[in-house]
């Protein structure tokens, strides 16, 4: 197959279905990171992770600083929300996210009296740090996954699972290798590939930490084969923390270009070959896997003590004038995003909260960024998909599509036609919504959509038993 | 093939049709159910919709339920009170009340009175647009794809400008309607007249957070819940007592849908 990069896996580099998608990354790709102005207020919901909703820990008209926290987390996979500009806070409003989510927020509106910590500051400050790999062996494992918990660290690629979870030392569950996701698959997103790019060594030190809490004999970062630079950086960043601070040996994966390679489960195939039961997580396999933004987290939590108030996203898209790689704070609303990027073009059709191939749709301008939106993608008319929905031909290209060997159409009809035991029976719930089944479908049935909803009444179906 | 043969095969069969017929007759005996002919009455005095709105499966089931374990003789929707009368009749027991639940659809905005509405290219059903955030800004108030439309047998409930209304004159009161609902803004409601009056809306955040997304969203300002306590809040939504309305309250009830500054709450019911 030519790559040669791939010596040394068990696995093959790449795994059986998905899609090629244009990958349209060039609108940003080449975009240094640059950082938003600090705003006037930030809206913060209480739910912005996968898990139980946080508790407000402000009262109304509390003056919080920057790392504040406004918000705490008393359940296990939760994670608690801190202030990114300071200012007064507000008693709990509601917001809804580009997912359907309807929540509690608070709102921190800046004032002028407290004092300022500007974005670029907190920007510079992580990109000019000196990181010490020789003090990550002095880490106790226990330590790194409550800093991690504390800092209220959620997967920054998208489905905002908290960290901390994955990162807990659990005796049942051997933990043999360390996996740090940066293929970034997603067309047109390239926060992670900015962040390989322009601040590697802060991975590696937090890929190294994230090691250390999970006891990882390995540390493996997948790269798609269509980042070369990025894994050249990568590589000269891990060239630098000589291999002997650690007991965990870091390599880079350069797997092939197909979506949806930044899956877990299917990065997991490629580069170790081995296959996570259905329903399972990547911990029964022995795997932890965790993304390259969030590794950058990790180690602002564990070593600069510094919670997770900004983050790196992608403003992209052929509706979007200038498109950037921005660092932002937590909360910004989107139109403030959208107008530091120069606006939308007139021809703007269609705004999406992620990329379009996993992303929502959205249309409030008002809409906050929260911990797990990767980018704000605006596409114009013709970038858009449309045409009509014709009956399903059973030519199975979806069927060839699915990276989890489901069979979408089953399921989208099951779905339509409320079939919640035929739902099941074809395992509705082991699909996570890639979209290569859409993507692929001649007949521009909505598949997905379909298959969420699918998923929604089985849910209900189940809730009605109880 | 010979006479013989033929006699052989015909004899043959015959003998069999008659030992056949004897274990039949034998298995009549043996196995014979006793059946309450109450039950056969029962189901005879029932409408025969098989809605489900009782809560059985379907009107054989109701009538098994009411003769052997039972259950009450005035919960089928459709018969109403003769019905209930009559199953009381053949049971021997008083029929109590025969109450009329109807649906109503908690929302009152038509498309063009909520915010935030957009072109929705997706799959046309509330089930999937209620799971995407851009169709309109409401979370709680009808979508208008019909659901609850596809699940009426009777033709009693229509979407008219974005906005489920339900007939209450072909209306059986089955609740086929109310499981459909995604957002769960169609409820059983107790129906003391042929009108009766409901607040149309089910957005349960506060007032600011209503006004920002609908023309017509009830903001819990509380003015209803003084004129008359057949109105109480719910949390930051007023709401309707269950049994809290009879004729009598006609005055009131006017006063505050006068008052009523979103124009919220109205008489559902059949036009009189």
């Amino acid at each position: 197959m030519g790559n040669s990069k791939f010596k040394g896996f068990p696995g093959r580099g790449s795994f059986r279905h998905g899609v090629h998608p244009p990958d349209n990354k060039s609108y940003s790709a080449g975009a240094a990171i640059e950082v938003m102005p600090s705003p006037e207020q930030v809206v913060l919901p209480l739910l912005q992770h996968i898990g139980a909703p946080c508790q407000p820990a402000v009262k109304a008209k509390q003056q919080v600083v920057v790392g504040d926290v406004v918000a705490s987390a008393k359940a296990f996979v939760s994670a608690p929300v801190h202030a990114s500009i300071a200012g007064k806070a507000t008693k709990p409003g509601v917001v809804t996210l580009p997912t359907g989510r309807h929540l509690p927020a608070i709102t921190i509106k800046a004032d002028k009296d407290l004092p300022v910590t500007s974005t670029q500051e907190i920007w510079d400050s992580l990109k000019s740090y000196e990181w010490d790999f020789a003090e990550i062996k002095g880490f106790d494992p226990h330590d790194i996954a409550s800093a991690v918990h504390g800092a209220g660290i959620v997967g920054l690629g998208g489905a905002a699972f908290p960290t901390h979870v994955k990162l807990m030392p659990d005796e049942k569950k051997v933990i043999h290798t360390m996996m740090v996701n940066g293929c970034e698959c997603e067309p047109y997103l390239t926060p992670d590939y900015r962040i390989m790019l322009e601040i590697p060594e802060a991975i590696v030190a937090g890929a190294m930490l994230a090691a250390r809490a999970v006891s990882a004999k390995q540390v493996i970062i997948g790269i798609e084969d269509n980042k070369p630079d990025a894994v050249e950086k990568m590589e000269a960043a891990i060239a630098k923390t000589k291999r002997t601070v650690s007991d965990a040996d870091i390599r880079v994966a350069m797997v092939k270009t197909r979506y949806p390679q930044g899956s877990e489960k299917q990065l997991i195939k490629a580069v170790l070959d081995l296959e996570v039961p259905l329903g399972g997580l990547p911990s029964d396999v022995g795997v932890a896997m965790s993304n390259v933004g969030s590794m950058v987290a990790v180690a602002n939590a564990v070593i600069r003590k510094v919670p997770l108030t900004h983050r790196v996203m992608s403003v992209t898209g052929g509706g979007i004038k200038n498109p950037k790689n921005i660092f932002v704070p937590i909360g910004i609303s989107v139109s403030e995003v959208i107008e530091f990027c120069g606006g939308l073009k007139p021809e703007a059709a269609r705004m999406i909260s992620g990329g379009p191939m996993m992303g929502f749709a959205f249309s409030d301008m008002n809409t906050p960024i929260t911990k797990g939106t990767s980018g704000i993608t605006v596409l114009t008319r013709d970038e858009l998909a449309g045409g009509l929905e014709t009956s399903c031909v059973r030519c199975g290209r979806c069927v060839e599509a699915c990276p989890m060997n489901l069979v979408p159409t089953r399921l989208a009809m099951a779905s339509r036609y409320g079939n919640v035991p035929l739902a099941i029976q074809y395992n509705i719930n082991a699909c996570f919504e890639c979209g290569c089944c859409t993507y692929a479908c001649p007949a521009n049935i909505k598949i997905v959509q379909l298959v969420r909803t699918g998923k929604a009444m089985v849910a209900a179906s189940k809730q009605n038993e109880k | 093939m010979t006479i013989v043969t033929i006699g052989i095969a015909a004899g043959t069969m015959l003998v069999m049709a008659v030992i056949m017929s004897y274990i039949l007759g034998w298995a009549n005996v043996k196995f014979h159910v006793e059946v309450d002919p109450r039950v056969e009455a029962v189901n005879n005095a029932l409408p025969g919709a098989n809605c489900g709105g009782c809560g059985f499966i379907g009107c054989s089931d109701y009538a098994e339920a009411v003769v052997k374990d039972n259950a009450p003789v005035n919960k089928c929707p459709v018969g109403g009170a003769a019905c209930a009368a009559e199953v009381a009749g053949i049971m021997g027991i008083e029929a109590g009340e025969a109450l009329i639940f109807r649906p109503v659809v908690h929302c009152g905005a038509t498309a063009d009175e909520k915010k935030g509405r957009t072109d929705y290219f997706g799959e046309q059903k509330c089930a999937a647009a209620t799971l995407v955030a851009g169709v309109q800004s409401c979370t709680f108030g009808c979508l208008g794809f019909g659901d609850c439309v596809a699940a009426c047998k009777y033709d009693a409930i229509h979407v008219e400008k974005g906005l489920a209304v339900v007939d209450y004159e072909k209306c059986i009161g089955c609740g086929a309607c109310v499981k459909a609902c995604p957002r769960n803004i169609v409820t059983m409601s107790l129906f003391e007249e042929d009108r009766v009056p409901a607040v149309l809306c089910s957005n349960k955040d506060k007032g600011k957070d209503v006004t920002s997304v609908c023309d017509k969203g009830c903001i819990g300002c509380k003015a209803c819940t003084r004129i008359d306590d057949m109105f109480v809040m719910d949390g930051d939504i007023a709401i309707t007592v269950g049994d809290g309305y009879s004729a009598e309250k006609v005055e009131n009830v006017d006063k505050a849908i006068e008052k009523c500054p979103n124009d919220c709450i109205n008489y559902v019911g059949k036009t009189v």
